[in-house]
């Protein structure tokens, strides 16, 4: 299914949180009619092991990412439904040229400790993340704002070489303003429309004054200011949050507590959730996706949707053998059948697209691929020929880098499969799937820029825009840029676009880059993530976030 | 024999140093930066990745980590781990779960196993015989996970007698089936080795002068069949122990036990030598120690072995 703008979303992502029938398919071992989570205001929801403390600056996976927004609230927020922006901490952001911003908080917002949240929490936040010997994971979130060079230096050298990185010359944000305790100023290097809708990124979520006294006790049990409080984080195994009685937003928790129980297999998660143990998954395993069983072991609990995540393939550029010619990654995403393999195996569960960015987000226009990500085996042929034609001789044997601990193994061979399939044995060389041990080396042989083939890329939005998509990954030079792709048409209209001061027009100068890509394609769009979760018969009103993740604030207890 | 054990700890000693500087080795030479995939489809910052080397010493040469962590290992200092949670309350949760598993589990391979195998020895080609032999054979056919999704899935989803997965404490009585599946191939074994035992020791000369002096078949069997059938079962079970406080990663897996298995898998996929190293070192002196445990208990079992 396919849609084109923000207001359509609520309808074609149809993350439909559906009610729980009381005797509901799947059997159970607590089968009697008493609820017993309405006892206790307790709900279980699957789980894992945050990377790293609950200081937002320095949280940049899921399984963190999922309780940090549980109990932070940010300036602003995504609609679980259209993933639209709007206000939450801000009453308003206001600007007239998209380079200052000011920024009001709305007045009587509280942390867990009691101290009001101020346009100093803010400020004092940003600083620390950006500041480069606080090595915060998410300091480069603040590059576009004013002054980011003087509090992080890069390593002259790299992290591998022996020279190390000049202390910054000071610790403050040039950009960043308190004006009273309410609000506060941004100032950033250049115009850009799309900083609004950044500002609900987890980095940009405020620190209360207690962090900065002991941020290492801190980052174990956080004093925050959403909507759940932080209560016990027992490492491997649970983190309970309960709900914040002070909270002031508009929608209040409908749960007490929320127990965030940690999983080491989904095959385990699943069969707790069937049995009614668990309420929330969002991972059901591939085991029960086969043959659509998870719809027949939940029936009105399973939960389908949309997420922001899509799958590509990218090809090195700067390798002479494996990086090709434009023609010749023309050819071999003709010669991909998107349809069938979504459809055997993911069973549905992806959608093909053709462009490259996810149909979820803002400023998302359909077809930016051109014909270019249908299967067409006499096009591909015929690309081939032209490839050849231009001097560009394909190795015997092309490979599709994947990491082994990751299930990307059955898609790659079946996108191969078709591959070879449509060039046929006499193309003089066969594309095959390999795999490295990890994702760390795989990452690591990415970045150093030294693989020998094309590899499996997946993008998963930070904010739901156009403009995510885009900038991170095909501006020169840009942070996962992995191609190295260059075009300078490319990043002159991007430049365009984040400087445009109206945001439809930001928009639609977004939509003519994504479509520029089409003249070299350094990468292959493949497909966009569904999202399959379920719950147990005991919550209703669940809702799923277009990040894949429980919206806290919908599920209730029958 | 307390010199024998004596010896025996001393040997110890080159053993550990040899094993632990071959984990940290091999750690060390493994492939790709473990800070490389921590940041996604994005390259960590600079910044990030040099504060790490710099907290965990990754900078040094080998055998500067390697010595630091020598130190460490004997002040008792475990650390934290790349996550900044302490290894030593890790290892403390999961360790008594994983012990409590593996000796239930070890506890089933024994009594199920050696009175099965003792069952079918006595009466060779009996009907108990065959019985075990064709219900191990099942056994030894499947696969652990199969055993245990298969007794999930029916106990936990379908009947609901069990909870499908073990809670936080991971009580005694949750563990009952996860155990019993751990252990089901194994003691499927232990019958099958019991059994031969004893089949052999039966024709031995020493049963039938017992039998000759009249002795009663209780004692017979009790005493001084079982005693010698059972020096291999022993140093099976004894190698056992030292296998399951590795954590079974399959078990641990599907009924969501937060043993040490999981904790070594998640620390060897994210390639976490802070966990890796001390918790391979602690196997190798269960291991070592196990072993030790049950060559003095050969001494007590047979009486022609002494130890000096």
């Amino acid at each position: 299914m396919r849609v084109t703008k923000g207001a359509k979303i609520a309808a074609g992502t149809a993350l439909l949180a559906l009610g729980v029938a009381a005797c509901g398919g799947g059997g159970g071992s607590s089968s009697g009619g008493e609820n017993p989570r309405a006892a206790t205001g307790t709900v279980y929801i699957r789980g894992c092991e945050p990377q790293t403390g609950f200081v937002p600056g320095n949280i940049n996976e899921t399984c963190g990412g999922t309780i940090n927004g549980f109990v932070y609230d940010r300036l602003v927020k995504y609609n679980s439904d259209t993933a639209a922006p709007e206000l939450n901490e801000a009453e308003s952001i206001e600007t007239t040229d998209n380079k200052v911003w000011t920024i009001k908080l709305k007045p009587g917002l509280k942390w867990t400790d009691g101290t009001p949240v101020t346009a100093k929490n803010y400020v004092d936040a940003w600083n620390y993340t950006a500041y480069g010997p606080n090595a915060q994971l998410g300091s480069f979130w603040f590059a576009d704002i004013k002054g980011f060079d003087k509090v992080n230096k890069p390593d002259p050298d790299g992290p591998d070489g022996p020279k190390e990185a000049p202390k910054p010359e000071t610790d403050k944000l040039e950009g960043l303003e308190i004006i009273d305790d309410l609000t506060f100023k941004v100032t950033l290097t250049a115009p850009e429309a799309v900083f609004r809708t950044k500002l609900g990124y987890t980095t940009f979520a405020p620190l209360p004054e207690a962090f900065f006294k002991d941020p290492k006790a801190f980052a174990e049990k956080p004093i925050t200011n959403g909507p759940f409080k932080f209560v016990q984080w027992d490492h491997n195994s649970q983190i309970i949050v309960e709900a914040n009685p002070d909270y002031t937003g508009p929608v209040k928790p409908k749960v007490k507590r929320i127990v965030y129980k940690m999983y080491k297999d989904d095959n385990a998660a699943y069969a707790d959730l069937v049995a009614n143990n668990l309420d929330f998954t969002e991972l059901i395993p591939p085991s029960a996706l086969a043959g659509d069983k998870w719809k027949t072991d939940l029936g009105d609990r399973a939960i389908e949707g949309q997420q922001g995540v899509i799958q590509t393939i990218t090809f090195p550029l700067y390798d002479k053998v494996y990086g090709g010619n434009a023609d010749f990654r023309k050819a071999v995403s003709y010669a991909i059948d998107r349809k069938t393999i979504t459809e055997k195996i993911f069973n549905k569960g992806r959608t093909p697209i053709d462009g490259w960015v996810s149909p979820i987000v803002e400023g998302f226009k359909d077809g930016a691929c051109g014909d270019l990500c249908t299967y067409n085996p006499v096009k591909a042929k015929e690309y081939l020929a032209k490839a050849k034609a231009e001097g560009y001789t394909p190795p015997a044997e092309f490979p599709i880098w994947s990491n082994a601990d990751g299930t990307h193994k059955d898609w790659i061979e079946a996108t191969v499969n078709s591959i070879n399939q449509v060039f046929g044995p006499d193309a003089g060389f066969k594309f095959v799937h390999k795999d490295m041990p990890t994702f760390a080396e795989l990452r690591d042989t990415i970045t150093q820029h030294k693989i020998k083939g094309a590899f499996r890329t997946g993008w998963q939005m930070d904010y739901p825009h156009i403009e995510n998509f885009l900038n991170p990954l095909y501006r020169t030079g840009a942070s996962s840029n992995d191609g190295l792709y260059s075009n300078k048409a490319l990043d002159e209209k991007l430049h365009e676009a984040d400087t445009a001061t109206d945001p439809a027009q930001a928009n639609a100068l977004y939509q003519e880059a994504e479509a520029m890509l089409q003249q070299d394609m350094p990468a292959i769009p493949l497909w966009s993530y569904g999202l399959q979760a379920g719950t147990s018969k005991w919550v209703t009103g669940v809702k799923v976030t277009p990040f894949g993740e429980l919206d806290p604030l919908s599920i209730a207890i029958k | 024999m307390g010199r024998y054990a004596i010896r025996r700890l001393l040997q110890l000693v080159p053993v550990v140093l040899g094993t632990t500087f071959i984990i940290n080795y091999m750690v060390w030479q493994l492939p790709g930066d473990p800070f490389a995939g921590r940041c996604g489809q994005r390259p960590c910052p600079d910044a990030y990745v040099t504060a790490m080397r710099e907290q965990f010493g990754l900078d040094q040469p080998i055998l500067v980590q390697y010595w630091n962590f020598l130190k460490n290992l004997l002040t008792g200092n475990l650390g934290v781990d790349f996550n900044n949670v302490s290894v030593a309350s890790q290892l403390a949760d999961a360790w008594p779960i994983t012990i409590r598993l593996a000796l239930m589990a070890v506890a089933f391979e024994a009594i199920i196993g050696i009175g099965a195998g003792v069952l079918s020895g006595l009466k060779r080609g009996g009907f108990a015989d065959n019985v075990v032999t064709i219900s191990t054979l099942f056994l030894l056919s499947l696969p652990i996970f199969v055993t245990g999704y298969v007794l999930q899935w029916v106990l936990g989803v379908q009947v609901g007698v069990i909870e499908p997965t073990v809670s936080e404490e991971a009580r005694v009585s949750e563990l009952v089936v996860p155990a019993l599946v751990l252990a089901s191939l194994n003691m499927a074994f232990t019958a099958r080795l019991t059994r031969t035992s004893i089949v052999e020791n039966l024709r031995a000369d020493y049963v039938r002068t017992a039998v000759a002096k009249g002795l009663t078949n209780r004692r017979v069997v009790g005493i001084h069949l079982l005693r010698n059938s059972l020096i291999p079962v022993l140093t099976f079970l004894g190698t056992e122990v030292g296998n399951m406080m590795s954590g079974a990663i399959i078990t641990e897996g599907i009924f969501n036990i937060h043993g040490i298995g999981g904790l070594m898998w998640r620390a060897i996929n994210g390639q976490d030598y802070t966990i890796v190293v001390p918790v391979a070192t602690l196997l190798v002196l269960v291991y070592l120690i196990t072993n030790l445990l049950v060559d003095l208990l050969y001494g007590v079992l047979d009486p022609r072995i002494r130890y000096e």
